[in-house]
C-alpha cells in the first residue's frame, strides 16, 4: 500500500468513542466522575490522530484522488452496494477543517465542560459525532453517505438534550430529530428515485458521474431531465432538513439549547454543511437541472433574508448567531443554484472559521459572565476579556466581509457568481444578497457593540466575577481567529491565488463547465464586486454604530430573551406554519382513531356473529340418541351421493 | 330371459337396505346387531354375483373374500354379544335408548 | 330359465325373512327369520356356482354365528321388556332415507352393464384351496391372511371371555369352581 488506508480516518474517533463511553458507562455509578485529565486527553487525542492522517494523506492525494472499497454491504439482484471511501479534492478540503476544527473544539470543551457530571458521556457523544461526519464526507456512495447523516443527527439530538435534566432542552433535540428526519424522507425518496431510473450502481458517485456521461454523450438528456429532476428537489428537500433552510430551517435556533461547543461543531462548522456538500457531490446530475437549480437559488435567497431580519430581532446572544448561520447557509445555497459549487464550498470553509470562533467566543463570554446569555444585560466587557474580545471582532470582520479578511473573498465570490449568472435574474438576486450583507453587518454590529462596548448593564456581583476564559479554551480561539483572517487567501481572486479552485476543479469542474457552456456569464470587472462589497459591509457598521452604540438599552434579571410582538411574528413564522400542518395531521389522527376504529370494530363484531350463527346452526346436528345420530349419518351419505351423482361425476 | 347378474345386485342392495333399517330402527339392543349381520351377508351375495362376471381364475376372488368377510363377522359377533351382556349387567335393560348420553 | 325360476324363489324367501326379522316382535322370532334368510342365501350361492361358500355359510353363519345369538338371547331372558317400543320417531326418518340411497345405488346399478363370463371357473374345493393356499411369491397372497384370520378370531374370543368374565377372583366365579 503505497499511501495510508482511508479507513484510518474513521477509526480513530470510532476507538474514542468506543474508549469514551466504556469509560462513562463504568464511571456513571460513581457518585464523582471519571478523571477529567485522563478524559481530556482521550477525548482530543483520537480526533487529533484523525486529523495527522488526513494531512498526511492530503500531502501526497493525486489529482484523481483516493479511492478504497473495504467490503460488500447489500449483495442481492436487485440492488448492491459496497462500504467504500472516496478521498479526493472535495472531501479532503471537508475533512482537513471537520477533523481539524473538532480537534480544536474538543480542546475547548474541557475547559468549557469542567465540573460537569457528564463530562466523558459529552465527549463520547462528540466523537461519535466525528465518526458519523467523516463517514458522510469520506463515503463513496450515497448509501454510506446516508448512513453518515443520519448518525450526525442523532449525535446532533444526543449533544443539544446533554443536560437532559431540564424538559426544554429536550424537547429541543426532539424538534432537532423530528425535523431533519422529515428531511431525510426527501433523500431516501432521492435515492429509491436514482435507483429507479439506472439502476444500482448510480448511487455510487463515481457511477452517478459515468451515467450522466453517458446519458450526455448519447444525447437523451431530454427524456431524462424530469425524474432527474425529481431526485434532485427530493435531494434538495433532504439539504433543507440538514441545513435549515426555508421551510425546515425551525430547530436551528432551538438547538442553542444545546451546550455552546456543541453549537459551535454541529450547528455552525461541519453537520450544517452537509447539505451543501451533498449538492456539491451530486453537481454532475444538478448542473443539468434549470428548474431545481432555480428553486435553490430562491430558497436560499429568502432564507438568506429572513434569517438576517430574524438575527436583528434576537437578545440572545447565540440566538442572533444561530439565524447568522442560516443566513450564511443560504448564500452557500445561492452559491450552489447558479452551478457555483467551489464558490459554496470555499465559503463553507471560510464560514467554519469565523462561525466557530464567533461561538467560542460567545462561550467564553457566557462562560466568563457565569451563565448570561441576554444580550440587554453584557457591555463593556472589551476591558475584562481582552483576547475573547479580540478573536470575536476579528471573526465580525471576516462574515461581514471587511476587505482582507476571510468573508471578503468567500461572499463576494458568491454575489460575483450571482450577478453572472443570468441577464435578469442575476442582479435581482444580486441585490438581494447585497441587501442582506448590509443587514448581516447591521446585527453583527449590533451583537459586537452590546457585548462588548458601553457601560457593563448586568449586576455588580456578576462584574467582579468576570475574568477571561482559561488557556485551553483561548488557544482554539485563537488558531480559530487566525484561521477566519487567513484562510480566504487560499482563493483571492483578485490578486491570482487560485490554490483552493484548482483543488476542487477535479470534483466540480466538468459540472460548471457544462453549466456555462448552457448559460455564458457575462464578463464583469471584479474590483467593483469587491468594492460593492466592501460599501455594503462598511455601510452597516455605519448604521450599527449610529443606531446601536448609544441607545439605551435595559436588561431585567430574569427575563425571557424570547423577541415579543411583531419581533415574534416574524422570528416564529415557520413554526406557525409547521403547526398548521401538525392540525391538519392530527385531524386526520383523529379520524382514524375514533371512525376507523369503530367501523373495524363493527367489521370484526359482524363476522363472529356470522360464525356464532353458523356454529349454533351446525350443532343442531348433534343429538344425544345415538340411532339417531347414526341417521343422521346415513341422509348425509345419501345427499352426497345423490349431490355426486347428479352433478354428472359418477355415471 | 336368463339370469342377469344385476338381478343379483338388486337383491343384495334390498337385503342391504332392510338390514340397515333393522340396524337404525328397532329400538331393542338384539335386533341392532342382527341387522348388522344381515347387512354382510347382503355385502357377501354381492360379491358372489360379481364374482361371475369375471373369466377364469379371477373369478375364485368372488369366494375367498367372502371367506374372509364370514370370519370377521363371526369375530365381530363374539365381541359384540360379550359387550352387550357387559352393558346389560349396567342397566339391565335392552333398550338402545337408554344408553344415549351423547350430548351435553 | 330354470335357473332364474329358482332364484326368484329363493330370492322372495331371503326378502321375506330379512322382513320378518324387521318386523317381528320376539328377538328369538327374529333369530329364526335371520336363519331362514341366510340359508336361501346359501342356497343362492350354490346356484351361482360357488357350492363351497354355500356350504361355509351354513357350517359357519346359520350354524355357529346363529347359535351364539340365540343362546345370548336366552341367556339375557331377551323376551322380558315388554316396554321397548319397536318403532318410534327416528325409525321414520330412517326409513326414508335409506330408501333414498338405495335408489341412487340403484340407478348406478341399471347405467352399468354386467353380463356372465362364459369362461368362470365353477367355485369348487379345489380351485379355492389352490388359489387360498398359493404360497408362491409371484401369487394373489391370500395364505397371509388365511393367517390372520385365524389370529382375528383367537383375540375376539380372548376379548370376549375377558369382558363377558364378571370381576376376576369374584365370588361368583370362586363359587362356580367350588360347586364342581
Amino acid at each position: 500500500m503505497t499511501h495510508l488506508p482511508l479507513w484510518f480516518i474513521p477509526l480513530f474517533p470510532l476507538i474514542g468513542t468506543i474508549l469514551l463511553g466504556t469509560i462513562a458507562v463504568v464511571s456513571s455509578g460513581a457518585k464523582k466522575g471519571p478523571s477529567e485529565g485522563l478524559v481530556g486527553t482521550l477525548a482530543v487525542l483520537f480526533p487529533a490522530l484523525s486529523f495527522a492522517v488526513v494531512a498526511i494523506l492530503a500531502c501526497s492525494m493525486p489529482e484523481a484522488g483516493f479511492r478504497e472499497t473495504l467490503c460488500n454491504w447489500i449483495d442481492i439482484p436487485l440492488f448492491r452496494a459496497d462500504i467504500g471511501f472516496l478521498f479526493d479534492g472535495l472531501s479532503r478540503i471537508m475533512l482537513l477543517f471537520v477533523t481539524g476544527i473538532g480537534s480544536l473544539i474538543a480542546m475547548y470543551s474541557i475547559g468549557y465542560m469542567h465540573g460537569d457530571r457528564g463530562f466523558a458521556r459529552f465527549f463520547a457523544y462528540i466523537n461519535l459525532f466525528l465518526f458519523s461526519m467523516v463517514v458522510l464526507v469520506l463515503a463513496d456512495s450515497l448509501l454510506l453517505t446516508f448512513l453518515g447523516w443520519e448518525g450526525v443527527g442523532l449525535c446532533s439530538y444526543l449533544l443539544i438534550g446533554f443536560w437532559n435534566q431540564d424538559i426544554k432542552n429536550c424537547k429541543a433535540a426532539n424538534k432537532a430529530f423530528i425535523v431533519n428526519r422529515v428531511g431525510d424522507i426527501g433523500f431516501l425518496l432521492g435515492m429509491l428515485t436514482l435507483v429507479t431510473i439506472g439502476g444500482s450502481s448510480l448511487l455510487n458517485y463515481d457511477g452517478l458521474a459515468a451515467f450522466i456521461n453517458m446519458v450526455i454523450g448519447a444525447g437523451e438528456v431530454v427524456e431524462l431531465v424530469l425524474p432527474l429532476s425529481l431526485a434532485g428537489l427530493l435531494f434538495f428537500i433532504g439539504c433543507t432538513g440538514k441545513s435549515a433552510q426555508i421551510p425546515l430551517l425551525t430547530w436551528l435556533p432551538d438547538a442553542m439549547a444545546g451546550p455552546t461547543p456543541v453549537s459551535a461543531l454541529i450547528h455552525a462548522a461541519t453537520m450544517v454543511t452537509s447539505g451543501v456538500y451533498l449538492l456539491a457531490r451530486l453537481s454532475m446530475m444538478f448542473c443539468l437541472l434549470e428548474h431545481v437549480l432555480l428553486i435553490i437559488v430562491f430558497v436560499g435567497m429568502f432564507t438568506a433574508l429572513w434569517a438576517a431580519i430574524a438575527g436583528l430581532l434576537q437578545n440572545d446572544i447565540k440566538k442572533v448567531l444561530a439565524y447568522s448561520t442560516i443566513s450564511q447557509l443560504g448564500y452557500m445555497f445561492m452559491a450552489a443554484g447558479v452551478c457555483a459549487f467551489d464558490a459554496s464550498i470555499f465559503h463553507v470553509f471560510t464560514h467554519a472559521f469565523f462561525k466557530a470562533a464567533l461561538f467560542l467566543g460567545a462561550g467564553a463570554v457566557i462562560h466568563s459572565l457565569a451563565g448570561e446569555q441576554d444580550m440587554r444585560r453584557m457591555g463593556g466587557l472589551i476591558n475584562k476579556t481582552p483576547v475573547t474580545a479580540c478573536v470575536m471582532i476579528f471573526a465580525f470582520l471576516a462574515i461581514v466581509g471587511f476587505p482582507g479578511f476571510a468573508g471578503f473573498w468567500s461572499k463576494d465570490l458568491i454575489l460575483e457568481r450571482i450577478f453572472v449568472s443570468g441577464p435578469i435574474l442575476g442582479p435581482i438576486v444580486y441585490v438581494v444578497g447585497l441587501a442582506t450583507a448590509v443587514i448581516t453587518a447591521v446585527y453583527m454590529g449590533r451583537l459586537i457593540i452590546m457585548t462588548f462596548f458601553g457601560k457593563y448593564r448586568g449586576d455588580k456581583e456578576t462584574e467582579e466575577h468576570i475574568h477571561e476564559a482559561p488557556a485551553v479554551m483561548l488557544f482554539p480561539m485563537v488558531i480559530l481567529a487566525f484561521g477566519a483572517i487567513f484562510s480566504g487567501y487560499l482563493w483571492a481572486d483578485s490578486i491570482g491565488l487560485t490554490f483552493f479552485r484548482d483543488s476542487m476543479a477535479s470534483v466540480v469542474g466538468q459540472a460548471q463547465a457544462l453549466y456555462l457552456a448552457a448559460n455564458p456569464a457575462a464578463h464583469v470587472n471584479p474590483v467593483i464586486f469587491a468594492a460593492l462589497g466592501t460599501l455594503a459591509a462598511l455601510g452597516g457598521m455605519y448604521i450599527a454604530w449610529k443606531v446601536f452604540s448609544r441607545a439605551r438599552i435595559i436588561g431585567v434579571k430574569g427575563a425571557s430573551t424570547v423577541p415579543e410582538g411583531s419581533a415574534a411574528s416574524w422570528t416564529f413564522l415557520w413554526d406557525y406554519i409547521h403547526c398548521a400542518f401538525i392540525a391538519v395531521v392530527n385531524i386526520l389522527a383523529w379520524f382514524c382513531d375514533v371512525v376507523v376504529e369503530k367501523v373495524l370494530q363493527a367489521i370484526q363484531w359482524t363476522i363472529a356473529a356470522i360464525v356464532e350463527i353458523l356454529g349454533d346452526g351446525a350443532s343442531i346436528l348433534q343429538v344425544r340418541k345415538v340411532r339417531l345420530q347414526l341417521s343422521f349419518s346415513v341422509a348425509g351419505v345419501a345427499l352426497l351421493v345423490m349431490l355426486v351423482i347428479f352433478s354428472g361425476g359418477l355415471v | 330371459m336368463e339370469l342377469q347378474p344385476l338381478y343379483i345386485q338388486i337383491l343384495a342392495l334390498v337385503i342391504f337396505a332392510i338390514g340397515i333399517i333393522v340396524a337404525v330402527a328397532r329400538r331393542n339392543l338384539f335386533f341392532v346387531l342382527m341387522g348388522v349381520e344381515l347387512a354382510l351377508n347382503a355385502v357377501n351375495l354381492s360379491f358372489v354375483g360379481f364374482a361371475k362376471t369375471l373369466p377364469a381364475e379371477a373369478s375364485v376372488t368372488g369366494q375367498i373374500v367372502p371367506l374372509f368377510s364370514i370370519a370377521v363377522a363371526a369375530a365381530e359377533a363374539c365381541v359384540g354379544f360379550a359387550m352387550v351382556i357387559m352393558i346389560f349387567r349396567n342397566k339391565e335393560s335392552v333398550d338402545a335408548d337408554s344408553y344415549s348420553d351423547m350430548k351435553g | 330359465m330354470l335357473a332364474l325360476v329358482y332364484f326368484i324363489i329363493l330370492a322372495v324367501i331371503a326378502v321375506g325373512a330379512a322382513l320378518c326379522v324387521l318386523l317381528s316382535r320376539h328377538p328369538l322370532y327374529g333369530a329364526l327369520s335371520l336363519v331362514v334368510s341366510m340359508v336361501s342365501l346359501a342356497g343362492i350361492y350354490g346356484l351361482v356356482g360357488s357350492p363351497f361358500l354355500g356350504v361355509v355359510q351354513i357350517m359357519v353363519y346359520a350354524g355357529a354365528i346363529m347359535m351364539l345369538v340365540t343362546f345370548v338371547i336366552m341367556v339375557l331372558n331377551g323376551a322380558k321388556d315388554k316396554r321397548t317400543p319397536m318403532f318410534d320417531g327416528v325409525s321414520f326418518f330412517i326409513i326414508p332415507a335409506v330408501l333414498v340411497l338405495a335408489a341412487m345405488v340403484g340407478f348406478a346399478l341399471l347405467r352399468s352393464t354386467m353380463t356372465f363370463d362364459s369362461a368362470t371357473v365353477a367355485g369348487s374345493v379345489k380351485v379355492t384351496s389352490e388359489t387360498l393356499f398359493n404360497m408362491a411369491s409371484t401369487g394373489p397372497g391370500y395364505f397371509l391372511l388365511f393367517e390372520v384370520i385365524g389370529v382375528l378370531l383367537l383375540s375376539a374370543m380372548v376379548a370376549a371371555i375377558f369382558l363377558a368374565k364378571r370381576h376376576l377372583g369374584s365370588v361368583i366365579s370362586e363359587n362356580t369352581e367350588d360347586k364342581h
